[in-house]
């Protein structure tokens, strides 16, 4: 450690270091590596468990319950274990809303012993990573309260219909809660209501997480580093399994067309969802997305009619939900044994640094360097 | 008397009104006055109207009190006591306190509902934009507004505040400032205050009895924190303030506590022992000497004393509701002693990770059974006929394109070349304006528009919005309720069509007619389908 201060001067002049883009390779930092290691190996298993014929949770509400308290101004994760937070979810959320565009996400804070709701449940991501970035001026005060927040998202996710897929999403900093009654309680009352709560850990594992997470079925992880965190936060983006009290239910959807077309005879209209912005309004233009049921006007999909309710969707968004339901096959990984002199992809040489290649199961002859 | 539901709270008689002589009564609601010997009541004030009161100067010969309603009105009741001037004070004085006490009661209750509803309405611009469209012009009526429209606004406020858990350490926290001259400041939040109550009940019946009566409440909170009851060492048999009885009730409840004991059979709170590790690694127990002062002691106990306290607070919680969810949970819980303790104590043996992961259960989890998975690979194919090609035909396909290839030459120069008119016309068409470029035409018809036009439009898209929101929201219909709501939703539309849009588009015609059809366009259409949709319900219903 001591060797790092003297060559890059002290910690605090070097700025912050975006270490989740540039992954070093260099010799010093053997904790890196391992990291690193850790990191693949969690990954490549969790991609074999992937299999082909499970249901999943597609339409996913998830609320993201953020801790905002005291612990969240520690520096152990570059500047402020807060802002690196925000940075992560603002990646996630954009990652979050490609892979499932037919889900929503709503973002809960907790600070001070309270809850605070910050957005409620949406589907358009530009809107929610405007939010996360307001988020830098909170006042970091108090203690969370972890039940306030699952309270506070349990009641909204009860209004939800059945097949919805329901989750919450935790990131705790804090070792403490300080609660008001039985965090038991709210915890049969999530169980009962078929709510998978996942919880990402920043500082150490703690037991009450680690039994909430265990009683509704989610996942419980603490951080080792901020490419680990990434790397967990990532890991919340595939759709879950579908929880048991999911109903299949048939839902109403709409599929508007666009309609552009030019000369002079169409009319201008204005769009329902710039409506009542106060700071952008909406504009008079001919081009747009009509409901079929109710005629308004929207700019972008998906987006829920605010006239008549029906989901909007395009087709290509129905598309991308299901390449969950048929992933594509994993590679064998298999010892370097100089089978074959080059990669097939990269046509690179294999050298003596890949200890591990990757083989196609199907034809067994492809052979790759690295994923 | 005829109004025997209420209530007379005070009845003063020999009252003058208006040249005649009467009582005067004050009843729970309102202020009313009889003429003498006569059953009916000729003067009748709610408290509610009234907006104020006032009494005659002193040394004035006439004892007077006049009330004065919010309308303008007000009324003069002049006290003739036969008794003296020194009686008509007397009663005149009655009567000014009992108002003095009641009207604030029902004063606030009116005003506060329209205070609230005029700072929301200045507030949100959005919803006074609403507000003026949809009630000004008479499209919905003001209850339905407050009822449906403005319901998200008006339900932000009645939230009911969040309650805080304790933590262990808000005394601490409270952090004493000095100020100067050898005083401290302790700053109090209503946190605090709150973690106060819950955690020490003794002091907030304390609290109850003597703030505002006996003390102000920062009196209340000085005496709190002079007191020994808040500071370490407490020997309150010595000095005598309200809070010697808080640490007496304190000490009863620790006793009893104690007595109860602890319910887990696991736990055996009185064989807790040190056991340390003595020479040669054998065990030494260590022997319990009462060496330890009473300072330390005390201290101590403070300390457990606050934990336990802190802990309750949180409990008392839970056990209320869970009394309120269901009060048979008392007797399955004695009968699971017994399977509970086996329970723990398997726990405590067994490790989680060491057990067969439960990758079986994933599996059980929602199998999907597809019949054709080739279906959802392929989107919709259209249905013509594909053509077969056998591998004799394909290399007699690949040679031809081959010896094609083989005379594709550089040519130079190119003799392909437009002539220069046709490349010019091509320009035109491409720049804006051009044939081939409509699109700009709407853009700039769109700024055309004058912008307070545009603002008026943008309006009535937000009022029409709400409305179809809620015209929407009643299908499907189930009940008669919504059916009388559809109804009343279908009249808000007709209403909202006649009295704001037919005049925007005239208003338009008149002053824009090139655009006025087109800027109107979207919004009948909206109003159209809406309409439709009521018809097709109504076939429907009348089949």
């Amino acid at each position: 450690m001591g060797d790092e201060d003297d060559a890059k001067e002290y910690r605090w002049e070097t700025g912050y270091e975006k270490t989740w883009e540039a992954i070093k390779e260099d010799d010093e930092g053997f904790l890196e590596a391992s990291v690193a290691d850790i990191i693949q190996k969690a990954k490549r298993k969790r991609q074999a468990l992937k299999q082909g014929s499970q249901k999943l949770g597609m339409m996913r509400h998830l609320y993201l319950i953020l801790d905002c308290s005291d612990s969240m101004s520690s520096q152990d994760l570059k500047p402020t274990r807060l802002l690196c937070t925000l940075k992560l979810l603002e990646i996630f959320i954009e990652e979050f809303f490609d892979q499932n565009p037919i889900s929503q996400i709503g973002i809960i804070i907790m600070h001070n012993k309270r809850a605070e709701k910050i957005s409620d449940l949406a589907g358009n991501g530009r809107k929610h990573i405007k939010y996360v970035n307001t988020l830098n001026q909170t006042s970091l005060i108090g203690e969370p309260s972890l039940q306030n927040g699952l309270e506070m998202a349990l009641s909204s996710l009860k209004l939800l219909p059945s097949h919805a897929s329901r989750e919450i999403l935790v990131i705790m900093g804090s070792l403490t809660t300080c609660d008001p009654g039985d965090i038991n309680v709210t915890i049969e009352n999530l169980k009962q209501e078929g709510i998978r709560c996942s919880i990402i850990g920043l500082a150490a594992e703690v037991h009450v997480c680690r039994y909430l997470a265990k009683e509704t079925g989610g996942t419980y992880n603490v951080i080792l580093d901020d490419s680990h965190f990434k790397d967990l936060l990532f890991e919340q983006v595939d759709p879950p399994p579908a929880a048991g009290c999911l109903e299949s239910s048939l839902i109403k959807m709409g599929f508007p067309h666009q309609i552009n077309v030019e000369g002079s005879e169409e009319p201008l209209t204005m769009c329902m969802c710039h409506v009542d912005s106060t700071s952008e309004g909406s504009k008079l233009t001919t081009g747009g997305y009509y409901c079929p049921q109710c005629f308004s006007k929207y700019c972008e999909l998906p987006v829920e009619c605010r006239a008549c309710g029906l989901t909007l969707v395009s087709a290509p968004h129905l598309a991308r939900s299901y390449h969950h339901l048929f992933p594509a096959a994993n590679y064998t990984e298999i010892n370097f044994d100089k089978q074959v002199a080059l990669c097939f992809a990269c046509q690179r040489q294999f050298g003596e640094s890949d200890k591990q290649i990757y083989e196609c199961p199907k034809c067994k002859k492809n052979i790759l360097h690295r994923l | 008397m005829s109004t025997s539901m209420e209530d007379v709270l005070l009845q003063i008689p020999q009252v003058r009104y208006k040249k005649s002589d009467g009582t005067l009564f004050l009843m729970n609601q309102r202020l009313i006055w009889m003429v003498e010997n006569r059953d009916t009541v000729a003067v009748s004030h709610p408290y509610a109207d009234i907006k104020s009161q006032k009494i005659s100067p002193e040394g004035k010969a006439k004892v007077q009190l006049q009330v004065v309603l919010h309308n303008g009105v007000s009324s003069t009741f002049h006290f003739i006591n036969k008794n003296g001037l020194q009686s008509q004070l007397a009663d005149r004085d009655k009567v000014k306190e009992m108002l003095q006490t009641l009207l604030p009661k029902f004063k606030r209750k009116v005003d506060r509902e329209l205070e609230e509803k005029n700072k929301l309405l200045s507030s949100n611009p959005a919803l006074l934009q609403l507000y003026k469209d949809l009630v000004m012009t008479e499209v919905v009526s003001s209850e339905e507004f407050w009822s449906q429209h403005a319901q998200q606004y008006t339900q932000k406020q009645k939230q009911q505040p969040q309650d805080i858990g304790v933590s262990g350490a808000f005394l601490a926290d409270i952090k004493p400032q000095t100020d100067g001259c050898n005083g401290l400041k302790y700053n109090l939040t209503s946190d605090i205050i709150e973690c106060i109550f819950k955690t020490y009940p003794a002091v907030k019946k304390k609290y109850t009895d003597n703030v505002p009566s006996k003390l102000t409440e920062a009196q209340f909170w000085t005496k709190f924190f002079q007191s020994h009851y808040f500071h370490r060492d407490r020997k309150y048999a010595e000095t005598k303030d309200i809070f010697t009885e808080c640490g007496k009730i304190d000490d009863q409840e620790m006793k009893k506590d104690i007595q109860k004991g602890v319910d887990d059979p696991l736990v055996n709170l009185t064989e807790f022992e040190d056991n340390s590790l003595d020479e040669g690694y054998g065990i030494a127990t260590e022997k319990v000497t009462n060496n330890t002062g009473t300072v330390s002691q005390a201290m101590i106990k403070r300390f457990n004393q606050h934990s336990i306290m802190v802990l309750k607070a949180t409990k008392d919680k839970t056990t209320e509701t869970s009394v309120s969810n269901g009060t048979g949970k008392n007797s399955p819980e004695k009968q699971e002693g017994p399977v509970n303790k086996k329970q723990r104590i398997l726990e405590k043996i067994t490790y989680d990770d060491l057990e067969d992961t439960d990758e079986n259960t994933n599996k059980s989890a929602g199998q999907l059974n597809l019949s054709k998975v080739e279906r959802y690979l392929h989107g919709p194919t259209p249905d013509s006929t594909t053509e077969f090609l056998n591998p004799n035909e394909v290399s007699s396909v690949l040679r031809g394109v081959l010896q094609e290839t083989k005379h594709w030459t550089y040519k130079h120069p190119p003799n392909n070349l437009v002539t220069p008119a046709a490349a010019v016309g091509a320009l035109g068409e491409l720049s804006p304006g051009g044939a081939l470029m409509r699109g700009f035409q709407e853009q700039s018809l769109a700024q055309l528009v004058p912008p307070d036009i545009e603002k008026e439009v943008r309006n009535l898209y937000l009022a029409l919005c709400e409305l179809l929101s809620h015209f929407w929201k009643c299908f499907p219909i189930t009940n008669s309720t919504s059916e009388a709501k559809l109804l009343k939703m279908h009249d808000a539309l007709h209403r909202f069509h006649t009295a704001k849009l037919k005049p925007f588009e005239d208003k338009l015609i008149r002053e824009l007619s090139p655009l006025s059809h087109h800027l109107t366009k979207h919004l009948n259409q909206l109003l159209n389908a809406a309409y439709q949709k009521f018809n097709n319900w109504q076939k429907i219903k009348g089949r």
